[in-house]
């Protein structure tokens, strides 16, 4: 069984008495693993579809299923549990606590699952060290450049060891050198065996991740999705066939 | 998340933004303040009428006074001797509820009491040995009349504390016993003094370092003469001239009545109650026995010290109820400026929210955060509040006269702090749900 599975996911936003149909019946499964590109226009639902597969919101109908649990009708407590222990989040503004340093920080989500102290201190610290940050562990967000908040905020995502990481345009607003030193890190994570889903626009960079999803009006574009064999060199020229259609 | 995270979120909330959180507190610190004050005011003012109550004699004491005979017996009320001391030995003989009678005859305020070329003005008291322990006294020295200077009439005198630094002002804590003063011209030998009278608060000030001298440069700062309330229990003991009542009688009253006839009628009669439970029954048979001595005329009345006590105590309940309601909506008043503040730092902070609940805070975490951080805000300012209540209380104390001194107790102290650190919470309840109850999305996508 897949690690996520959506089943005819619909996301309705109501506002006043229009019906904006974010999401339109998304079917789609995600194996334990993979490492996935989701792109599209602007207002396609992406960043819809990535909020209802971290558990942050809940699809208006249809089922979906994560590491198997259901989430389409979880209370708001299951739903934190799941961001706290299956899922890992990036977003493109970093979305780090200004006013607790790098450690604090990438610390948090242990202090919610109820980590000991000495225990929360070694894991975050090996989790710094894994975005080669330890010469920075007591600056605050303040003190650090986009790059190096990317870094803290993917430390953070992994810090429970999560089944799955959420990264919604991380690199969209760092410059495309940094932008490139992230993605090389959630290409390491990735060989590492940890499952990736990222949101991007730059087309760049998605040719050269194993699998692409392309999104346009809440629906996944029928014949673009191309499964690339796992044996695909993770880092190649972009593949001419999988750039159809884009 | 634990409680002890939540306390360190919030204690470093508050530390980020001292001027602000202190302002926040100041409605709390001035509402326990003041709480505290009143508490502490009113139970001064209790605690010294409880003391100058028992200090004249307690709440056994009972004095026999004169009265308008009733209608019927208007015609014949010469027929009655009025209160003399054959009604003492008569309540003595025939009155067993009754421990003590203490008859007393007194020379007004003005009588002359002088040695060498000193003269000073106080109230003479003729009373009998029980004089002592019905009016609560205390012997410093030398001996109190016996019962044998009453029946030999011999001219002897016991002085109260003060007495002795006036007549011998140059040689304080002289003990003058076997001196010989003047009373009103005629010579009385000294034969003991009585010890010094005080309140508790008094004795307290003087301890804390108030000594009586600064009294007096305050009040001579203030501009006034230090005025001298004659009216005070504890100055009328220590100003006390006592000499045998018989003496008394035979030096000034064998012929001080206006036809030159002598006044047998007594000042003051005063009973102390043997057992309290027996109260009315002791009435009962001292009313029966001063019946006969006065011929069947009732031209007497008690004065009895309980409706005084109740007094005491109704009027302390109704000062500290309104004490208490004004220092509740100054606390509330303050409660609900830590809500305003607490709204407006979580509007501050709805993205830190969202980033929480992001990685996997639940609405009840955030809940707590918030709750602890009113609750700091309330203890901080409680806390403050018993600081500045204890600078108030010992300025009032400096103020205060010394009898009335505010007493700061600790069942006070325990109401004020709860009452605060309620208040903290109570005010953070609003703000917290309200935090909790965000949405993640939003709150991540708001600023
Ligand atoms: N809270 C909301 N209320 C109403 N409409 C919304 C809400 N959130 C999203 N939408 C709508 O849903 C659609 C999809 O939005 P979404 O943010 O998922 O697009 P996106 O693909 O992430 O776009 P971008 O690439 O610009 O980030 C848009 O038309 C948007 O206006
Ligand atoms: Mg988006």
């Amino acid at each position: 069984m897949a690690l996520v599975e959506l089943h005819d996911i619909r996301k309705t936003y109501r506002v006043g008495d229009q019906e904006i149909a974010a999401l339109d019946g998304i079917t789609l499964s995600i194996d334990a693993g993979e490492f996935l590109a989701i792109i599209g226009p602007s207002g396609s639902g992406k960043s819809t579809l990535m909020h209802l597969l971290g558990c942050l919101d809940s699809p208006t109908s249809g089922s979906l299923v994560i590491d198997g649990v259901d989430v389409s009708r979880a209370s708001s407590n299951q739903l934190a549990a799941m961001r706290n222990a299956k899922i890992g989040f990036v977003f493109q503004s970093f979305n780090l606590l200004p006013k607790f340093d790098v450690l604090r920080n990438v610390e948090l989500p242990m202090v919610y699952a109820g980590v000991p102290a000495k225990v929360r201190r070694e894991r975050a610290m090996a989790a710094i060290e894994r975005v080669d940050l330890l010469h920075r562990v007591h600056n605050t967000p303040l003190q650090l450049s986009g790059g190096q908040c990317q870094r803290v905020a993917i430390a953070r995502a992994i810090v429970n060891d999560p089944k799955i990481v959420f990264a919604d345009e991380p690199t969209g607003n760092l410059d495309s050198h940094t932008g490139e030193a992230i993605l090389t890190l959630f290409r390491e994570l990735a060989e590492s065996g940890r499952t990736i889903v990222i949101v991007t626009h730059d087309n760049g960079i998605a040719a050269r991740l194993p699998r692409r999803i392309e999104m346009r009006d809440g629906r996944i574009r029928v014949g673009v999705e191309a499964a690339v064999s796992a044996t695909t060199p993770l880092i190649s020229p972009a593949h001419p066939g999988e750039e159809a259609g884009a | 998340m634990n409680f002890w995270f939540g306390l360190l979120i919030g204690l470093k909330e508050i530390s980020a933004h001292k001027f602000r959180s202190f302002l926040t507190m100041l409605g709390i610190i001035l509402g326990v303040a003041s709480l505290l004050a009143m508490f502490a005011l009113t139970e001064g003012v209790a605690r010294g009428m409880r003391e100058n109550l028992a200090a004249s004699g307690g709440v056994e004491r009972v004095e026999i006074n004169n009265k308008d005979p009733s209608e019927e017996n208007q015609d014949l009320a010469f027929l009655s001797p009025g209160r003399t001391l054959d009604d003492a030995e008569a309540l003595r003989k025939g009155a067993p509820l009754v421990s003590l009678v203490s008859p007393e005859m007194n020379l007004g305020n003005n009588t002359a009491i002088s040695r060498s070329n000193i003269t000073i003005r106080l109230a003479t008291t003729g009373a009998c040995p029980e004089y002592l322990e019905v009016g609560k006294y205390e012997l410093a020295e030398g001996r109190m009349i016996s019962q044998i200077d009453v029946d030999r009439v011999t001219r002897v005198v016991v002085i109260g504390a003060s007495v002795a630094g006036e007549l011998w002002p140059d040689t304080p804590d002289y003990v003058p016993l076997g001196e010989v003063i003047r009373i009103n011209g005629v010579p009385y030998r000294i034969i003991g003094t009585l010890a010094y009278c005080e309140s508790d608060a008094a004795k307290r000030k003087r301890a804390a370092g108030f000594s009586a001298v600064q009294d007096e440069r305050r009040t001579r700062r203030m501009g006034k003469k230090k005025r001298v309330n004659r009216y005070d229990t504890y100055w009328q003991k220590n100003h006390a001239i006592l000499v045998p009542i018989s003496t008394l009688f035979n030096d000034f009253r064998t012929a001080s009545n206006a036809d030159g006839t002598p006044n047998w009628k007594l000042d003051r009669l005063s009973i102390s109650v043997a057992d309290l439970s027996l109260f009315e029954e002791t009435l009962n048979q001292v009313r029966g026995v001063l019946e006969r001595t006065h011929r069947g005329i009732d031209d007497f009345g008690f004065d009895t010290r309980e409706e005084w006590f109740d007094n005491i105590e109704s009027s302390v309940r109704a000062t500290r109820t309104s004490g208490s309601l004004i220092a509740g909506i100054s606390l509330l008043v303050g409660g609900i400026g830590i809500t305003n503040i607490m709204l407006a730092s979580i509007t501050e902070r709805i993205r830190e929210i969202g980033v929480r609940r992001a990685i996997g805070a639940r609405q009840r975490d955030i809940f707590v955060q918030i709750v602890v951080e009113s609750g700091v805000i309330g203890f901080i300012g409680g806390i403050l509040g018993l600081l500045a209540a204890t600078g108030v209380i010992q300025l009032l104390i400096a103020l205060s006269p010394a009898e009335n001194a505010p007493v700061m107790t600790l069942s006070s102290v325990v109401v004020s702090f709860s009452f605060a650190l309620g208040i903290g919470i109570l005010s953070g309840l609003y703000p917290a749900w309200k935090a909790s109850t965000l949405d993640p999305i939003e709150a991540l996508r708001y600023g």
